[in-house]
């Protein structure tokens, strides 16, 4: 990488065309002077142009000469190029799934400009993209892709992809996002949470009473609902009083003991600083974490991961091209193909984070479960593939493979992971 | 064995999808000196010749002829003065093609600093490379004002091509849509020394379709009764021109079996060189030799990126009729997986889902009564949260309204 910057910089600085440029004006002047020359005597002009001869030609031979340089430079910055990627072919275009789907590649495209809150540009986008649809071809997965059948894709094609409905609802995300981290305004926030009260609910998510509880440690350190300061600091902890007999009514069932918690913190009002109730007020981190539960919590809602999915497979497949392309020499070498079409042949490793679902491969044949091949639990509680379970039963009773316990066949119980 | 899970980051290898980023401004720079270098080659050497006769005539004459000389001069200081301005014009260029490779190297170099995955930074500059591949591939299907406004409002103008990609684009629709050659074999003649090199048949197809579209104007012209005759005698002037040169014996019998058969005769095989599809292909092959001379890959890096990309995260679970326990939109205490959110949901159906070799499970599953496995902790989180009776469980994936059951039927499961 340095040899590369090394190249750049020395063409940058020296090796460029201003130096001709520098030796084509000097011609020019030569020109100039000897024609004001010749107007003045027009007698001398023979000599004059004899004259004028050799320089010329010197200064269109230096800035010929400065040429070669320039070539020298480009070339040895090829070969620091080359160098650099040496055992790097560019990457091919097998194992692509993808051409015969661009309005789905168009429409994660689309989305994911929109969940960035770059709003004009997916409103471009979606304008250009209707007016010039793209042309599927076929992959070897997908050999005739142009009936298509699904109907995002057909929405999608038709121009009637919902874009003004998922813009609005980002729109929305993006204001209370806003007035959430820059302003430290929760009145946005709690009034989206409390919409939704049930729906949260039933997902386990104390979203709003987190909203509210941040809203009434605000009040109590000071804060009116804009995030300024009040200018009598004493009257906080009686706003927050207030706040909370007016809106922890419906807490009280399910967070009690942390409204108690709150109630308690009362007592401290002057020296909180000092108190075991220091951790809720002077938290900074408080405000960052829930923004980030509020931006889950409503991608969540629209069936959405919170991250973007684009964003997470371009990286995750950067992350696997390596071991991919080394799959792809060494399949050259030995001319073999994948047995099975529908699973890698190798093991990518990802950072954990990039696990999301759990997974299950059977102990005794290796291969992960799949909704024809169920991972099945013993009465002993250990797991094994359907296939496996078959297999190893013939029907009829059989011993644990990993326990002395014996079970037969209809005992075993299908389980999801 | 294989590690399972890995967090480190080879720079080194990491940059496979990189290499275009870097080999296009050095292609363009390469293209700019050569342009430089006709300039210079031609104007000059005319200049000294012209100065040379100039001198000798000078010499012989008298000084009535002073008017003449110095108009002379003249022309040549005309000449001189465009020149300039023709190396200004490629030095700025020159300049902006450098600074755009300087902050390509610079960016790579970036990722030199970073050494784990799960670093912010890389982060941070695995979203840059997003937006590059985004771009990339805006530029490629023709959304050249969604890419520039992308590019712009993440300040990566200097990483991407528009203006590359835009001259490409003008060409193709020029050959698909416009169905002219015109600015296709001008381009050709802009890149000749490299389509010769890789021994391109680009310009040749050109002007076998020039060719074509003059026999089709003949008899076409023939059969209103207008001038039919002179097309078809400047069509054979033309294929004499340009197209003898090929070698090619049996293609050239079809072009000349062209002259006798008319664009709406059913006969193989002039009626498919009469076809309208072969405009497509001629845009095609424009932009597959555009590609390879600029070493770009034939397809976008986004296409490569994220079928790699989809495989890595792909899991039985994402396209199964049962909603997985790990990993799904009904509770808060799991998030969605990228391949079951709907952005790439359809899209994955048809890659390859990823190799495992040993379980990935939470720590100390269990089951309940209804088959679900679960982290304990998880599940006991789940039940804190939506404020189950002490020695009773929900299950996450049915919610606060779903069957509940006692503790004591959650059993333990022995997940290898």
């Amino acid at each position: 990488m340095d040899d590369l910057k090394e190249q750049i910089e020395q063409l940058q600085a020296e090796n460029n065309l201003s130096k001709s440029i520098h030796d084509v004006q000097k011609t020019i002047d030569l020109l100039t002077a000897a024609r004001a020359k010749i107007a003045r005597d027009p007698q001398m002009a023979p000599v004059t142009l004899a004259k004028l001869q050799a320089p010329v030609q010197k200064s269109i031979e230096a800035a010929n000469n400065d040429l070669k340089k320039v070539h020298k430079g480009l070339g040895a910055y090829g070969k620091a190029l080359d160098k650099k990627f040496k055992d790097k072919p560019l990457p091919a275009a097998e194992n692509d799934a993808l051409s015969s789907h661009p309005q789905l590649i168009n429409r994660a495209i689309a989305m994911h400009l929109l969940r960035e809150g770059q709003f004009s540009v997916a409103s471009t986008f979606i304008e250009e993209a209707n007016a010039h649809p793209p042309q599927p071809e076929p992959t070897p997965g997908t050999p005739n892709p142009y009936q298509q059948d699904s109907e995002w894709e057909k929405d999608l094609a038709s121009g009637t992809f919902n874009s003004k409905e998922l813009q609005h609802q980002f729109a929305d995300m993006y204001h209370i996002l806003h007035e959430l981290r820059q302003q430290r305004n929760l009145a946005p926030a709690i009034q989206w949470a409390r919409e939704r009260t049930e729906k949260l609910e039933a997902r386990g998510s104390n979203l709003e009473f987190e909203l509210c509880r941040l809203q009434f440690v605000c009040y109590f350190v000071g804060r009116d609902e804009e995030g300024m300061m009040m200018e009598d600091s004493a009257h906080g902890p009686l706003r927050a009083w207030a706040y909370a007999r007016s809106e922890f009514g419906p807490f009280q069932a399910r967070y009690g003991r942390e409204v108690q918690q709150l109630m308690g913190a009362m007592a401290f009002w002057e020296n909180v600083d000092d108190s075991p109730y220091r951790r809720y007020f002077y938290n900074d981190s408080a405000w960052e974490e829930v923004a980030t539960s509020f931006t889950r919590e409503f991608c969540s809602l629209l069936g959405l991961s919170a991250d973007s999915p684009l964003y997470i497979a371009a990286t995750a497949g950067a992350i696997a091209l390596p071991t991919l392309l080394k799959l792809q020499n060494i399949m050259k070498e030995k001319r073999t193909e994948w047995t099975t079409q529908n699973e890698l042949p190798v093991e990518i490793p990802l950072p954990p984070s990039y696990h999301f679902h759990s997974i299950f491969v059977c102990p005794v044949s290796k291969e992960q479960s799949t909704d024809q091949n169920p991972p099945m639990m013993m009465p002993c509680g250990h797991v094994i593939a359907q296939e496996s379970l078959e297999k190893l039963s013939k029907g009829g009773r059989f011993k644990c493979p990993y326990c002395p316990g014996e079970s037969h066949q209809r005992d075993a119980k299908k389980v999801f992971l | 064995m294989a590690e399972l899970t890995t967090t480190k980051l080879n720079a080194e290898s990491h940059l496979l999808l990189d290499q275009p980023l870097l080999r296009m401004p050095y292609e363009l720079s390469r293209r700019n000196f050569k342009n430089a270098q006709r300039y210079l080659e031609r104007e000059p050497s005319t200049l000294v010749t012209s100065l040379q006769t100039l001198t000798r005539s000078s010499a012989t004459s008298t000084s009535s002829d002073a008017e003449d000389t110095l108009s002379t001069l003249d022309a040549m200081l005309a000449k001189m003065q465009t020149l300039k301005r023709k190396l200004e014009g490629l030095h700025e260029e020159e300049v902006k093609i450098h600074a755009s490779a300087a902050a390509r190297i610079s960016h790579l170099q970036d990722l030199y600093n970073v050494q784990s995955l799960v670093d912010v930074k890389y982060d941070e500059w695995s979203r840059t490379r997003l937006s590059r591949l985004l771009v990339d591939y805006l530029l490629r299907s023709g959304y050249s004002a969604s890419a520039a406004a992308l590019a712009q409002e993440k300040g990566i103008e200097e990483l991407v091509d528009v203006d590359a990609f835009v001259a490409c684009q003008r060409v193709q629709r020029s050959l698909r849509e416009g169905r002219r050659t015109g600015e296709g074999l001008m381009w050709c003649s802009e890149h000749k020394q490299g389509l010769k090199k890789v021994g391109s048949q680009l310009e040749f197809e050109l002007r076998f379709q020039q060719y074509i579209e003059l026999v089709r104007q003949g008899h076409e012209g023939g059969e209103k009764g207008v001038g039919g005759n002179g097309k078809l005698v400047e069509a054979r002037l033309h294929a004499k021109r340009y197209l003898s040169g090929n070698g090619d014996m049996e293609l050239m019998g079809k072009a000349a079996g062209l002259l006798a058969y008319r664009p709406w005769d059913p006969v193989e095989p002039y009626a498919s060189l009469y076809a309208d599809s072969r405009w497509d292909h001629l845009a095609s092959l424009f932009l597959s030799t555009h590609h390879t001379l600029y070493s770009l890959p034939p397809r976008p890096l986004l296409h490569i990126a994220l079928s790699a990309g989809l495989s890595a995260l792909k899991t039985p679970s994402c396209h199964s009729q049962y909603t997985s326990s790990s990993a799904n939109a009904s509770s808060s205490t799991t998030a969605v997986c990228p391949i079951c959110s709907t952005e790439l949901n359809e899209l994955a159906r048809n890659v390859p889902y990823a190799h495992h070799t040993k379980s990935i499970v939470e720590n100390d599953p269990v089951v309940l009564p209804n088959g679900r496995v679960y982290g304990r902790e998880r599940l006991q989180t789940f039940n804190d949260k939506i404020g189950t009776e002490k020695g009773w469980v929900r299950d996450p994936v049915d919610g606060v309204n779903g069957e509940s059951w006692k503790e004591s039927e959650v059993r333990k499961v022995f997940i290898m």
